[in-house]
């Protein structure tokens, strides 16, 4: 909204966390085309380095708020938070990626250097109002995620996820970047904080729709899912648990960030039209995931059905509700987070398969995976004393306080059905004797990493306000724009 | 002393998973045996005077910006509750020393029913409905694991249906519990989850009967009330005694409290409006069961069903909504958590010592065992409700309470009790009389006998000396008439 162009100098500081992994990937990325492949000791080492920096960063930065490089860029709390939790998530991801893809014979350096730029993309993606920025970090981050899937290049499956992922992955970005030309049609701003100033017209009817839909893609809402679990199940099992954590987080916030801009008589219909998407994502996705066999087509599905409770949060429209759509994001990243990094750690060991009938026994195989990931199944569940209980808990909260009763009810029969595949799994776990002798055994790292995990879902369940806080200060922060 | 108690229970089933696997019996025994201590202790520093006031009240902020904080006190209703916590949970620990069924996995198997405790001890002495709701949770998941681990036959298809059961009604009572908060925000400008706080709310009549019903969902499975019964047999039925001990003896008991605690107190205009309902309920709920008792062929599932049936008098002696009443339910409440934990223990030892729960197998074979035949004959009549057994004060006061409404429903609850002697007897007749028995059988001896006398020998001391129990709630049910009076102008 400038009068006049005056020339900006760019506030570096706030933007130096995602500089930093930049500069990082970077290096990497000129460092493996000057030695032809860079050695994985240097890859892990220099991404390590760059992630924590880039923590530092943020904790240096923390509770700063301002604009840069002509309000393309916002820092405020909500991105601070979000992207924390993303560098977080993708510095554990490197613990556990490498044992992975030497058992399957797929090493290669690409992985180093895509994992910082896909990070970029989302880091962006949680810190801006630009259409013009959010769709080019969206196909950052989603070009890192096709390349990452299709990392098993022996693999068939992994080709395919990669192939479907691509295509409806590209629709997805056609159809949100249509809808953005269309809001830009209607407000002559790309800004979408000016986006809805300008009352209601049939363009920014059209645009809001086609925006949703190419989130909805990405998000794997129903019914635009259909991609998701191939994808999920297609990637090796690192990436996935990457997507679906850090993808999932990156493209719910802008959404998030979009909910308080949105005022008026539109706001009805678009919450509306949420609340249906929620509903049947919840139902569709929960009945769908009773049938699978596959430990990790099954998570895909839960994954599905934990969009549809954000989206239940979102569709309140209310400071409750994107509360505890923030908070229930943070909780669902984390827990299946671990849980897929449970299966990945489970499928070096030779007789292995993703099927749910190896869990059989888990308990007597390994105690050690076995009680991360019961942990985390219970999580999923929504039960107490761990953080997916409390996320749970403040979707009903803000449910009941906007009265959609129709909609709670809806959840609960949804969280009902889930209770059905989880039990299932936790049964296979610790009721049942294990039908082969496997030998697992967890190194004394990843033992500790996945206990600091397990723990981290348990007393973020006791004590939430450490989760609860900042998440709470940064929706304020939207809303009191 | 609560947090003391909690804190207790948390460490010491945490500490069960570090200890040799040979020991943790005798550390899980010591925990047990120390809450135990602790919740008699507190009973020198608990005011009579004053039972229907919350004592030993502490708060910590839990997220404050919503009101929940683990606010933590009891008067003298939830002391009895806790009283039946801690003697049960020693008890079923104690018996589970010398039963095979659970000899594996001991580490896990003690510290699950740690954890039920902790949970058990929670629900009956949290004063925030979320803090309630976490702690009501909190037992789910170890009862599951110990039906689903060392349960009997079918235990991964029972223990699966308890969690189903429980987990998706208590979704309701977890919405219920939010619909609340935030009304209690529209009226006063910020949340609370607050007991204290959410009573002195005036809800709408509309809003008021919805959230009750969300909590009856919850509760009346819980407890359960007839419709909703069925996954307490298979659950009770294939558990470990152990297990169905605590499920018997405590976990029913935090439906019939809640209903007690919340639903008449926070929703006292709907509570008065639906007397009827809920006390007929109560009665169809005992006669039904009791009629499905007598139709069982396996031991524990009989108890099993009398179970439901002694729930019937919980429910409908609380709702006739007069002190009499309320006292009942209390009074029946404890009897039936001492008796029905013997009757599961009884059936325990006959399986321990026949291998099945076939109830035509297991004809006549306490005259084998003559002090495990003494022991289950006092915890049998205390059921039955003779006097001088502890169930007779619970029936009794009901049968007055009912008078006080009319004559004819007396006489109904007259009959349902009768209905629940027939099949008390019915199985003394088949474990007592018609033996042929030529097989010799242990007698029961050791930890076994010991817990059994800690379940049986307050059973005949509270039906011979009914005002020591009393002492805790007698304020306590005037105070919840009076509370009631003074809102809706109930009789």
């Amino acid at each position: 909204m400038q009068e006049f162009i005056t020339i900006e100098i760019p506030d570096l500081l706030l933007l130096m966390p995602e500089l930093i992994v930049l500069f990082t990937g970077f290096l990497i990325f000129t460092l493996d085309l000057a030695f032809r492949r860079v050695s994985h000791i240097v890859g892990i080492s220099l991404s390590s380095a760059g992630y924590i920096a880039s923590i530092m960063a943020l904790l240096l930065i923390y509770g700063k708020r301002g604009e840069t490089l002509y309000g393309l860029y916002v820092r405020d709390g909500l991105s601070t938070t979000f992207q924390l939790l993303l560098v977080f998530l993708t510095l554990a991801l490197l613990v556990f990626f490498y044992p992975y893809f030497k058992k399957r014979l797929s090493l290669y350096p690409e992985f180093y250097y895509i994992l910082n730029f896909s990070l970029v993309g989302a880091m962006f993606l949680v810190s801006s109002y630009n259409l013009i920025v959010l769709y080019v970090a969206l196909e950052a981050v989603s070009i890192g995620f096709y390349i990452l899937t299709a990392l098993l290049r022996g693999d068939f499956q992994s080709k395919e996820g990669a192939l479907k992922y691509l295509i409806l992955g590209g629709l997805s970005i056609a159809l949100a970047s249509y809808g953005a030309g269309f809001m830009y049609l209607h407000s002559g701003s790309l800004d979408l904080r000016n986006v809805f100033l300008y009352g209601q017209s049939d363009a920014l009817i059209l645009g809001l729709v086609f925006l949703m839909v190419g989130f909805a893609i990405k998000l794997g809402a129903v019914p635009f899912h259909f991609w998701l679990p191939d994808a999920y199940q297609g990637a090796p099992t690192p990436i996935t648990a990457f997507m679906a954590s850090v993808g999932k987080v990156a493209f719910f916030v802008p959404i998030l960030r979009m909910m308080p801009l949105i005022q008026g008589e539109i706001l009805r219909e678009w919450t509306l039209a949420i609340a249906t998407v929620s509903a049947i994502t919840m139902i569709y996705a929960n009945l769908v995931a009773l049938n699978q066999t596959d430990i990790k087509r099954l998570l895909a599905y839960s994954s599905i059905a934990n969009t549809g409770y954000v989206l239940a949060g979102i569709s309140t429209a209310s400071k409750t509700g994107l509360k505890a759509a923030g908070f229930f994001l943070i909780a669902y990243a984390i827990t299946s987070f671990v849980s897929f990094i449970v299966v990945a750690l489970l499928e070096r060991f030779n007789d292995f398969k993703t099927e749910i009938e190896a869990f059989l026994g888990l308990r007597n195989i390994s105690p050690a995976y076995a009680s991360v990931l019961a942990i985390s199944i219970i999580s999923l569940l929504g039960v107490p004393p761990t953080v997916g209980f409390v996320a749970k808990a403040l979707i009903f909260l803000s449910l009941a306080e906007s009265k959609l009763w129709l909609l709670a009810t809806v959840m609960i029969v949804a969280t009902g059905i889930s209770a059905g595949y989880y039990l299932k799994l936790l049964s296979k776990m610790f009721m049942f004797e294990p039908k082969s002798s496997m030998n697992v055994k967890p190194s004394a790292f990843e033992r500790l990493t996945l206990s600091i995990f397990g723990l981290l879902l348990v007393l973020l369940g006791i004590l939430p306000i450490f989760l609860f806080e900042p998440v709470s200060k940064s929706v304020e922060a939207i809303l009191s724009r | 002393m609560l947090s003391s108690l909690l804190i207790t229970c948390l460490l010491g089933a945490l500490l069960s998973l570090a200890i040799k696997e040979s020991l943790v019996k005798f550390w899980a025994l010591f925990v047990s045996s120390l809450t135990l201590i602790i919740v008699f202790a507190g009973l020198f520093w608990f005011d009579f005077s004053r039972a229907e006031s919350f004592q030993f009240v502490e708060s910590y902020a839990v997220i404050k910006e919503l009101g929940v904080s683990l606010h933590l006190g009891v008067d003298g209703f939830s002391y009895v509750m806790l009283i039946l916590t801690a003697l049960t949970s020693f008890a079923s620990i104690l018996w589970s020393f010398s039963d095979y069924q659970v000899s594996k996995r001991q580490k896990e198997y003690y510290f699950w029913l740690l954890l039920t405790e902790l949970g058990l001890i929670g629900v009956f002495s949290s004063l925030d409905l979320i803090v309630f709701y976490v702690f009501y949770e909190l037992t789910l998941i170890p009862m599951f694991f110990v039906i689903g681990i060392w349960g009997y036959s079918k235990r991964v298809y029972s223990a699966t249906k308890f969690f189903i059961y429980i987990f998706v009604s208590s979704l309701f009572l977890l919405l219920g519990i939010t619909a609340l908060a935030s009304y209690h925000a529209f009226q006063r400008g910020y949340y609370s989850f607050s007991y204290l706080e959410l009573m002195n709310l005036r809800l709408e009549p509309g809003f008021e009967l919805f959230v009750f019903l969300l909590f009856l969902i919850a509760f009346a499975v819980k407890t359960p009330l007839v419709p909703f019964h069925t996954w307490l047999p298979d659950a009770h039925g294939d558990a470990p005694t152990a297990g169905s001990v605590l499920l018997a003896a405590v976990l029913l008991k935090m439906g019939t409290y809640a209903l007690l605690r919340f639903n008449i107190m926070l929703f006292p205009q709907v509570s008065t409006a639906l007397v009827p309902v809920m006390v007929l309920w109560g009665i169809l709920s005992i006669v039904f069961s009791a009629w499905f008792t007598l139709s069982q062929t396996n031991v524990k599932r009989f108890v099993a069903y009398s179970s439901i049936s002694h729930m019937g008098f919980v429910i409908s002696a609380m709702f006739m909504l007069n002190s009499v009443g309320i006292k009942a339910s209390i009074t029946e409440m404890f009897a039936h958590g001492l008796t029905s934990a013997g009757f599961f223990m009884m059936a325990g030892l006959i399986y321990s010592r026949l291998n099945t729960f076939d109830l035509s197998t297991s004809k006549g074979s306490l005259i084998k065992m003559p002090a495990f035949a003494i022991l289950v004959g006092m915890i049998a009549f205390s059921s039955m409700g003779l006097p001088g057994g502890s169930s007779f004060w619970g029936k009794f006061l009901t049968i007055l309470a009912a008078r006080q409404y009319s004559t004819n429903l007396a006489i109904l609850v007259l009959l349902a009790a009768f209905f629940s002697a027939i099949y008390v007897l019915y199985l003394v007749k088949n474990l007592y009389l018609d033996s042929k028995r030529e097989d010799n059988l242990k007698d029961v001896s050791g930890s076994t006998l010991y817990s059994m006398i800690i379940m049986s020998a307050p059973a005949i001391m509270v039906g011979l000396l009914p005002f020591l129990l009393f002492l805790f709630y007698d304020s306590y049910s005037e105070y919840v008439i009076s509370y009631l009076l003074k809102l809706s102008g109930v009789r």
